[in-house]
């Protein structure tokens, strides 16, 4: 797939990998299993949704895949490095610099402006204050926010806060972007353009994208389809590429 | 960032904010106030043990620790000559008297009454009581058979400057010596004690009266009362490097009153701070545990950003650090106000042991404002401890999943 003179799609491509994921809870005497042998890949520039009902595992396969929660066995691997094994430290600087999150609740930081919130990841891996602006005010305007960038989370509606919220999850330039349920707390018509937007971005940034939802109309952007039942994945089909230029 | 995200933080708090700063400014005001008015009551004391003892005394230990058994005690000429000179090395040295104390009875009428007869020199301008008399005039240098006299033992004897009382004592060889003086004048002193019981006279004629060339002790005084203890330990290694089997203490070494008071300010303020230290301490642990559990989703969502826990414990600890500074800060204000005002009252009162009231008073300076500061910062910085440390060490999924 070409985009924007970039080889983006490279069908093989192990970016991201879980190898027989697990995550079981001990809810007092019984175990449950949230999440059962699953192996997943996806090439970078993917866009990926996955649906399942309520507590089919979808969240936790995105934690795990996240690496804000640790599997019970198997191994997630972002580009084909194990994850396993690395520290606390470790995996803070693999989220900060490889992997964007967007939240359902946008959980953007309240005490701070829409430019500050989607600066924060910069911040983090200490990019230089004129650096910092300039990518901020870049990436606000391709949000169609530029205008808003000094108001605070709560002086912004649903639509824009998630605007922000994919602003900062792509800031610091990550190879995944991570969403869930992103259009949950959005209208129709907001989320369709929030979908749009996180689309767009995938063809333009390359960047991967995997979305768990419950919204059947999210799937309609969906490069391919995953669907997770009784912690166990399925992907049913073949592979949809979508191209970014139709 | 770093920085103005805990202030806005907050900010964003206010009212609990505001709430914990009370706090942490109450205590320190507080500790403050209580300080500045412990502080101004051992400087009254310290003025008087001064005025009452001279910087320093040097003497045989054997007259200090009252384990003479005769007069082996005093000093000769030569003696005070030899201490005199090398006084003159000493910096901070300003001037010397010698005295010679004994025991003695004084009757007046059918009155009678144990004193202790204390020969001094009059106008050396240290330890001369000169500025202490209320009624007569002070003792002269050409005085011969006059007295300066307690108010409160005038009272007891019913005496007045002009009258006539007798002294008996013992002279060094034993014999008893018995002379009338003349009352040139009555002073009075902060101490009822030395009001009642010291009659103060002329060295040369207490000399005559105790038949010896001899003093007991030289009294010195400095430019510096914060200079006592050095300049002691320089003159003491003089006076053993002369030879002389004498010591030099200090005024507060010579005075219990003064230690036993200065303990007991030292163990009030102690407790009182700690009280307060461990009341802020508990508050704040309180407020703070509550506002960070409260942000529990927000910690969650740093941390999936990739802020290290590290990160997230300075985070929130550098709130508690603004919190601690403004409020501490604040309470060393206020605690200035609360003195201020304290001392534009002006309230009596009458010390146990005195003869005449003291203005109660505070007194406020650097060393008042930094304990009670120091003290309360400690105490919210260590409150904050646990619920910085405890919001650093989540996991990040649970906290994504608090509400």
């Amino acid at each position: 797939m070409e985009n924007n003179g970039r080889f983006c799609h490279v069908r093989g491509d192990r970016f991201l990998e879980t190898r027989d994921l697990s995550k079981t809870y001990a809810m007092g005497t019984e175990t449950v299993h949230a999440l059962r042998d699953v192996c997943f890949v996806a090439p970078q520039g993917d866009f990926v949704v996955i649906n399942g009902p309520s507590g089919s595992g979808k969240t936790t396969f995105l934690n795990l895949v996240s690496v804000i929660d640790r599997p019970s066995t198997g191994e997630v691997l972002i580009e084909e490095q194990p994850t396993s094994s690395l520290s606390e430290r470790e995996l803070a600087a693999l989220r900060k610099s490889k992997i964007g999150l967007i939240f359902q609740s946008f959980n953007l930081i309240p005490v701070l402006s829409a430019a500050e919130n989607v600066e924060y990841p910069l911040l983090l891996q200490r990019i230089e204050k004129h650096e910092r602006r300039k990518r901020v005010a870049g990436l606000l305007a391709e949000v169609g926010l530029a205008d808003l960038a000094k108001r605070r989370p709560s002086k912004l509606s649903g639509g824009q806060r998630q605007r922000v919220a994919i602003a900062r999850a792509l800031i610091a330039r990550p190879k995944i972007v991570l969403a869930d349920e992103p259009t949950a707390n959005l209208d129709s018509e907001t989320g369709a353009s929030v979908m749009e937007l996180m689309r767009g971005l995938n063809d333009e940034h390359c960047v991967t994208f995997l979305v768990v939802t419950h919204d059947p109309a999210v799937s309609d952007y969906a490069k391919r389809h995953v669907r997770i039942l009784d912690g166990r994945l399925q992907e049913g089909g073949e592979d949809v590429v979508v191209d970014s230029t139709s | 960032m770093w920085l103005w995200i805990p202030l806005r933080s907050l900010w964003r708090n206010r009212r609990r904010t505001l709430l914990a700063i009370a706090i942490i400014a109450f205590g320190t005001a507080i500790s403050f106030f209580v300080l500045a008015f412990l502080d101004s009551s051992r400087d009254q004391i310290r003025a008087s043990s001064v005025a009452e003892y001279g910087n320093l005394q040097i003497a045989s230990p054997l007259l200090f620790d009252n384990k003479a058994e005769g007069f082996e005690y005093l000093l000769s000429p030569d003696h005070v000559n030899l201490i005199t000179e090398s006084l003159y090395n000493e910096a901070s040295f300003v001037a010397r008297t010698v005295q010679l104390e004994f025991p003695g009875l004084v009757a007046s009428g059918n009155r009678t009454q144990v004193v202790r007869v204390r020969s001094i020199e009059p106008e050396s301008g240290l330890i001369d009581f000169s500025e202490f008399v209320v009624a007569g005039r002070p003792l002269r240098e050409d005085d011969v058979a006059s007295v300066l006299i307690g108010r409160s033992l005038a009272d007891r004897l019913s005496v007045e400057p002009g009258d006539a009382i007798t002294v008996t004592l013992t002279t060094v060889d034993g014999a008893y010596n018995a002379t009338p003086l003349l009352i040139a004048g009555v002073y009075g002193f902060a101490s009822e004690q030395v009001e009642s019981q010291l009659l103060l006279i002329p060295l040369r004629f207490g000399q005559l009266l105790f038949n010896t060339t001899g003093v007991d002790r030289v009294i010195v005084g400095l430019n510096d009362i914060r200079a006592t203890a050095a300049a002691r330990d320089r003159i003491a290694m003089q006076i053993a490097e002369a030879g002389l089997p004498l010591e030099a203490r200090t005024w507060d070494e010579l005075s219990p009153f003064y230690q036993q008071l200065s303990s007991y300010f030292d163990l009030l303020f102690g407790f009182l701070t700690l009280a307060i230290s461990v009341l802020v301490f508990f508050i704040i642990l309180q407020v703070l545990t509550l506002a960070f559990l409260e942000r529990t989703r927000e910690i969650g969502t740093l941390r999936a950003l990739g802020t290290t826990r590290a990160e997230v414990f300075r985070l929130f600890f550098s709130e508690s650090v603004w919190l601690a500074l403004i409020g501490s800060l604040l309470g060393v204000a206020g605690g200035i106000i609360l003195s201020l005002g304290f001392n534009g009252l002006g309230i009596e009162w009458m010390p146990p042991g005195t003869v005449e009231p003291s203005v109660l008073a505070t007194r406020i300076g650097l060393s008042t404002a930094v304990l009670p500061f120091l003290v309360s910062l400690t105490a919210t910085l260590f409150s904050s401890l646990y619920p910085a440390l405890h919001a650093a060490r989540l996991r990040v999924v649970d906290a994504l999943r608090a509400e």
